[in-house]
């Protein structure tokens, strides 16, 4: 094993055994041993890949693709057919929160149960408690029992326990959708932290925000293999157009039926153009057909020094009206880091209304962002999100700048230093 | 082998919190709460009396004590056995969910079970001093020798009936039968010597015998119990440890598959 990497893995295979008809009792499986009939399902077809320490990767994929399988692989909840896993570190798996919980207990009991099921001795979980505690904001419950919690409470308590599990892997599936907007907010940054301490993280999710903001790497798995590897921000539209390119027929049905009940006109089928366009996706009803940044003067440009005033303006198409929608932006940095997202619908403009070609105008006023290079998304969604036009790294610009200051946004700030005499 | 037994080291605070959520969570609400882990075998220790002494005597003397020091101990056996079967299915969540070295779950269900049988075996000695039976210090040496060998004994038996039943549902059931049936098989009720000659092998064999016998060649007879009784459950405990250990190794790898 090479000792730069946290987690090897080899050609690992699994499949299941789908029993049609599942006796387990005795009688059942002495009498009609011969008759059982199953499917064997190979779940995991063949997957190779190294994570190095202090990496930080996603694994995507639809329902069933075998993402979770994987995760239950390399936490040793189950084994592989074939092939192998190396680990090298305490690996710590937050599949399943509140492990062990007793209604009846208290916070600080349960805290005990469930951190020892992770494997802590009482020493360690000693160590840890007040920061567990005041983590979870339960001081004021951390005695009463549980059963007296409120979900979000139980949630909370059960999160803040998992994540202080000191690890050098952790495995992490589908659960940081824990709390109100603030606790997912601490969560996420204690995610970080924890990944700036050299921690090794493997994460299966559904939101691909989620695994933009903390991975470099996705791994996209499709039907036991994996489809694509790479940063997440090249990985993710190509698994957005294959998923949107699946939902496809339905979507067409839905239109087709509307057109039946005699409210909408014919459209011509824009769908299946965007199919052929990488990085672009959506129903096709209204279309992005220029992207330019102006300066305040009105001059094109695609090279900006930080603070300065950028206009971006957006030209659209309208084919099919459409209803209720919304406009979305996001500045994506040349690695894939997401530098800002956002849309009139999250900051509470009326819906638009869309009948006729038009033009959208957004100033980004100083522009804060440090020298780079760097990508815009633009968006037209409609209703319930659905997306109109989505186009990923629609327009690439750069940023200079003549000071040196390091990271990502420049603050705005101001230094207050007294004068030494 | 070695590994996994660190392992088990590693995780020993799971197994004291699972024991401790066992014991206290067992009683909770209800009003005299743990007192109950000492009233239950207090209780039973009544009716037996009654039941033995008035109802259907026997000329065994002090019947009901004859019957109590092989009674606490057998109960811990069988509910090791048989309840220890679900240990395992009935954590499922917990099994299909986290990693953890599966072997802590019996652990914590047999070790609950013995402090179970520790408080009730409390009862007991109080019971043999106030009624002034008296109690051989010497012999009493031999208690926590012969208490040590029945748990590695239940636990050895609860490694294989616990991963059994992940894939065989029935035995969970079956098994409450059986360990009535055994507990008849087994000197508890009667002394080893009424058993006819020609049935002695199957006693032998019964890995249960010895050990009720030293308990009660202890505690009742107040005397040490035989070298070769002794023997005789050192052998068949450990034998019964390794088979289990085995048994649950080479089962455990698709518990979560199975469940």
């Amino acid at each position: 094993m090479d000792t730069e990497n946290a987690i090897e893995v080899n050609h690992i295979t699994k499949s299941f055994k789908v029993y049609l008809d599942k006796g387990s009792t005795l009688k059942e499986k002495v009498l009609f041993r011969n008759r059982r009939k199953y499917d064997s399902r190979q779940v995991l077809n063949g997957i190779s890949f190294n994570i190095k320490k202090g990496e930080a990767v996603g694994l995507i994929g639809a329902n069933g693709c075998g993402k979770s399988t994987l995760l239950k692989l390399l936490s040793q909840i189950m084994y592989p057919d074939s092939g192998s896993i190396v680990m090298q570190g305490r690996v710590s798996s937050l599949i399943e929160l509140g492990a062990g919980f007793h209604p009846d207990m208290s916070g600080k009991q349960n805290i005990y149960t469930n951190a020892s099921i992770f494997g802590l001795t009482r020493k360690e979980i000693d160590r840890r408690l007040e920061e567990i505690i005041s983590f979870s904001e339960l001081e004021a419950y951390i005695d009463n029992p549980v059963r007296t919690y409120s979900s979000g409470m139980y949630m909370r308590l059960a999160f803040s326990v998992a994540i202080n599990v000191d690890a050098d892997i952790l495995l992490i599936d589908e659960i940081l959708a824990v709390g109100d907007a603030n606790f997912q907010a601490k969560c996420f940054n204690k995610l970080r932290e924890i990944k700036s301490n050299g921690t090794t993280i493997v994460i299966v999710s559904h939101s691909l925000g989620q695994i933009e903001q903390i991975c470099e790497r996705s791994i996209w798995i499709q039907n036991g293999k994996i489809r694509a590897s790479g940063i997440p921000y090249d990985v993710h539209p190509q698994y957005l157009e294959f998923m949107g390119n699946r939902s496809l027929p339905q979507e067409k049905k839905e239109t087709e039926e509307r057109a039946q009940n005699g409210d909408g006109k014919s459209k011509p089928d824009i769908a299946t153009e965007t199919k052929t366009l990488p990085r672009r996706w959506g129903n096709g009803k209204a279309r992005i057909t220029s992207i330019k940044l102006l300066t305040k003067d009105n001059i094109e440009k695609q090279i900006f020094s930080t603070g300065d005033d950028v206009y971006l303006q957006v030209d659209y198409d309208v084919i099919e009206e459409v209803k209720d929608a919304d406009f979305g932006i996001g500045i994506f940095r040349g690695d894939g880091l997401r530098c800002y997202g956002t849309n009139t619908k999250i900051e509470q403009f009326p819906v638009f209304h869309l009948k006729q070609s038009g033009q959208m105008r957004l100033l980004l006023q100083n522009i804060p962002l440090l020298p780079g290079e760097y990508w815009l998304d633009i968006a037209i969604e409609s209703e319930r999100a659905i997306p109109v036009d989505y186009w990923s790294k629609a327009y690439k610009f750069q940023i200079f700048s003549i000071i040196e200051d390091v990271g990502i946004s420049r603050i705005n700030h101001k230094w207050m230093i007294e004068k030494q005499e | 082998m070695i590994q996994t037994i660190k392992e088990i080291y590693t995780y020993r605070e799971m197994i004291f919190s699972l024991v401790r959520r066992d014991l206290k969570g067992r009683y909770k609400g209800s009003i005299l709460g743990f007192l109950w882990t000492f009233i239950n075998p207090l209780l039973q220790l009544v009716v037996y009396t009654l039941v033995f002494s008035v109802i259907l005597r026997n000329d065994i003397e002090d019947f009901y004590l004859f019957l109590f020091v092989a009674l606490v101990p057998w109960l811990f056996f069988s509910t090791s056995v048989a309840g220890g079967a679900g240990c395992i299915w009935s954590q499922q969540d917990l099994v299909k969910k986290i990693y953890f070295p599966r072997e802590i779950l019996p652990i914590a269900f047999v070790t609950s079970q013995f402090i179970n049988m520790l408080l009730s075996l409390l009862v007991v000695l109080a019971v043999i001093l106030i009624t002034g039976k008296g109690i051989n210090l010497i012999a009493l040496i031999y208690l926590p020798i012969i208490m040590i060998v029945e748990y590695l004994l239940s636990l050895g038996i609860a490694f294989i009936t616990s991963a059994v039943t992940v894939y065989v549902r029935d035995l969970e059931y079956l098994l409450g039968i059986i360990t009535m049936a055994w507990q008849f098989l087994t000197p508890i009720m009667y002394s080893i010597d009424i058993v006819p000659e020609n049935l002695l092998p199957i006693f032998r064999l019964n890995p249960m015998t010895p050990v009720i016998i030293a308990y009660r060649d202890i505690l009742y007879y107040k005397k040490n119990p035989e070298i070769d009784t002794l023997f005789h459950a050192v052998c068949i405990g450990l034998v019964l440890l390794f088979a289990g250990c085995f048994v649950f190794t080479k089962l455990k790898r698709h518990f979560a598959e199975e469940l």
